[in-house]
């Protein structure tokens, strides 16, 4: 905690390798955030990318109230928002370029699967109603509290912690399912 | 997929993995980004000027050290009033420091409490020793996350593990700095000159939350004097620091973290090892019998803590009554071994204590919750001091 402020300070009093070093410490598990919420591996880069320039810009007047993770994992969770109310906006182009080519095998970024169980929960995961699908990567992968996925989602914190519940159902009896075929 | 596995851990499992090429990319993009907001700012300071520091693990130093580092962070960021040579002196002698060390002195209004004096050294890469005034010497190395106690009287020692604090905000040990990282940018007061132990000093105060500092800096030879922080909530407690030396030689054998020779291993009645949840339990009983009101301590946080105990006595919320030695060794014991059975626990366990205000029988309220190595499910303790396993997504938030 307080290196991540003791960094913040220092990157915001001009040092590149403070900002470095926040970036390799969080940039692995931003990526990681973005793609599960997208499943879209390209756009999870430029999530990821906006996000630190957006930190790079407003550095001046940045304070951090919490804990950088947490600011970092709730940015990406807005940033990957916009970013699928863009990608509706341009479906069509997208849905072309899908059919050309899987995102996956475009981008750069993949996931880093290496069992059938995970590549079957990943799309398991890619099915699920985003409001789900999100409280479960934001509280697994963002370390954020039901309070704080709540706050961001705008609901109850019941009701995130209903999301999360049934999500995980689903995602159980999705793969139990295709097992037992 | 058999159901009872936990979906959770798999879910964890899906990392995303980019190349190198494509990491250096987004970087680059930032970075270019950066430079262009860093050509808009004039007068930054030049990052090798963070060079020495970036290398110490600062969260990992003890809590006294962090405390000056992060009102030394405050010293810059106060500016603006024409004394910023002042504190960019201090701050480089800060960051350019190989070693530091100084004086501490923290005192309490609690007359059975003795002001507590002791002698603080750190040397890079984390590295930190402590003396107190009779003697006892605490050297901990936080690259190797272990230290060692040495306790003269009895030429004994005692080796711990200094990893175990998680670092939550609202439990985090280092709260009394966490307090100080949001210090305002300019000071509350600047106090002008002012005479202290034949030294003309310039002086700062910052209000944060209930800490009070006040920063005392030699406008001469730009050197960093006197700390002083104070506790609005705990009136008559304070926190002095002095004595401040930066880059002097410090051996390495001041660190080491073998016992001096002659010295054998503490002997302690319990083993601390076989310390389990119940251990936990009673003490957490015990001390709801010392309150009047009943209730469990206020945190476990171990710099907290005397400060909350003192402040406890002085308003009479313990009970009064006699207890023999041998109750108070006993009582003693309990509570060594129900706080070592939560610094034991791994920062993995996500423990969590929220005792604070409540009162021994209710049976609603968790006060404190842990995950055990290997289970599924954390532990969780009410009020009424029973005991239930709980799937991570009940608990409370």
């Amino acid at each position: 905690m307080l290196e991540d402020r003791l960094l913040l300070w220092k990157f915001k009093h001009g040092s590149k390798d403070a900002f470095r070093a926040i970036y390799e410490k969080y940039a692995g598990d931003m990526l990681t955030l973005a793609g599960n919420l997208l499943d879209d591996k390209a756009g999870a880069e430029d999530v990821v990318q906006d996000v630190f320039i957006k930190l790079v810009e407003s550095v001046g007047t940045f304070h951090l109230t919490g804990n950088l993770k947490s600011y970092l994992a709730t940015c990406v969770a807005n940033r990957s928002r916009d970013y699928i109310r863009s990608r509706i906006r341009q479906r069509n182009v997208i849905a072309k370029q899908a059919e050309k080519t899987p995102a996956e095998t475009k981008s750069t970024v993949h996931l880093a699967i290496r069992s059938e169980e995970l590549a079957k929960l990943s799309n398991a995961l890619g099915e699920l109603p985003y409001e789900q699908r999100e409280t479960i990567v934001l509280r697994l992968h963002g370390d954020l509290r039901f309070r704080q996925i709540a706050k961001m989602q705008n609901v109850s914190t019941k009701t995130a912690q209903s999301r999360y519940r049934y999500g995980l159902d689903k995602l159980r009896s999705t793969l139990n399912g295709e097992v037992k075929k | 997929m058999s159901p009872s596995e936990n979906i959770e851990k798999l879910i964890r499992k899906l990392h995303y993995e980019t190349s190198a090429e494509t990491h250096d990319r987004v970087f680059g993009n930032v970075m270019l980004a950066l430079e262009k907001q860093q050509k808009q700012k004039a007068g930054v300071i030049k990052p090798d000027l963070w060079r020495m520091i970036m290398k110490t693990k600062i969260t990992k130093l003890a809590a006294a050290a962090v405390i000056i580092a992060a009102v030394l962070v405050g010293i810059l960021q106060l500016g603006g009033n024409g004394t910023n040579a002042v504190y960019a002196s201090v701050v480089e002698q800060l960051h350019y420091a190989r070693t530091m060390t100084y004086s501490i002195m923290t005192h309490t209004p609690v007359e059975s409490m003795p002001t507590l004096r002791q002698q603080m050294a750190f040397k890079e890469p984390g590295y930190m020793r402590t003396t107190t005034a009779d003697g006892y010497i605490t050297v901990i190395d936080w690259n190797q996350n272990k230290g060692i106690t040495l306790l003269p009287p009895k030429r004994e020692y005692i080796d711990f593990e200094a990893s175990n604090y998680q670092h939550d905000p609202a439990q985090d040990p280092f709260r009394v700095v966490e307090k100080l990282r949001n210090l305002p940018d300019e000071a509350d007061e600047v106090l002008g000159e002012k005479e202290i132990d034949g030294r003309l000093l310039q002086g700062f105060r910052v209000t944060q939350g209930d800490m009070i500092n006040t920063v005392w800096i030699d406008s001469q030879t730009e050197q960093l004097v006197r700390v002083e922080i104070e506790y609005a909530n705990s009136p008559g407690m304070n926190t002095i620091m002095t004595d401040f030396q930066f880059n002097i030689e410090l051996d390495d054998s001041l660190f080491s973290l073998a016992p001096t020779e002659g010295y054998t291993p503490m002997e302690v009645k319990a083993d601390i090892s076989t310390v389990t949840e119940e251990d936990l339990i009673a003490y957490l009983q015990m001390w709801s019998t010392w309150t009047k009101d009943g209730t469990f301590p206020p945190t476990f946080n171990p710099i907290e803590l005397p400060k909350v105990t003192a402040e406890m006595i002085k308003q009479g919320k313990f009970g009064e009554g006699e207890t023999s030695q041998q109750q108070q060794q006993a009582e003693a014991m309990q509570m060594y071994r129900g706080i070592m059975f939560v610094t034991q626990l791994p920062a993995e366990s996500n423990w969590r204590y929220a005792g604070e205000n409540v009162k021994y029988g209710d049976n609603q309220t968790p006060i404190f919750w842990y995950q055990p190595a290997g289970s599924q499910t954390y532990r969780v303790i009410y009020g009424d001091l029973s005991v239930k396993d709980v799937p991570p997504e009940d608990l409370p938030d």
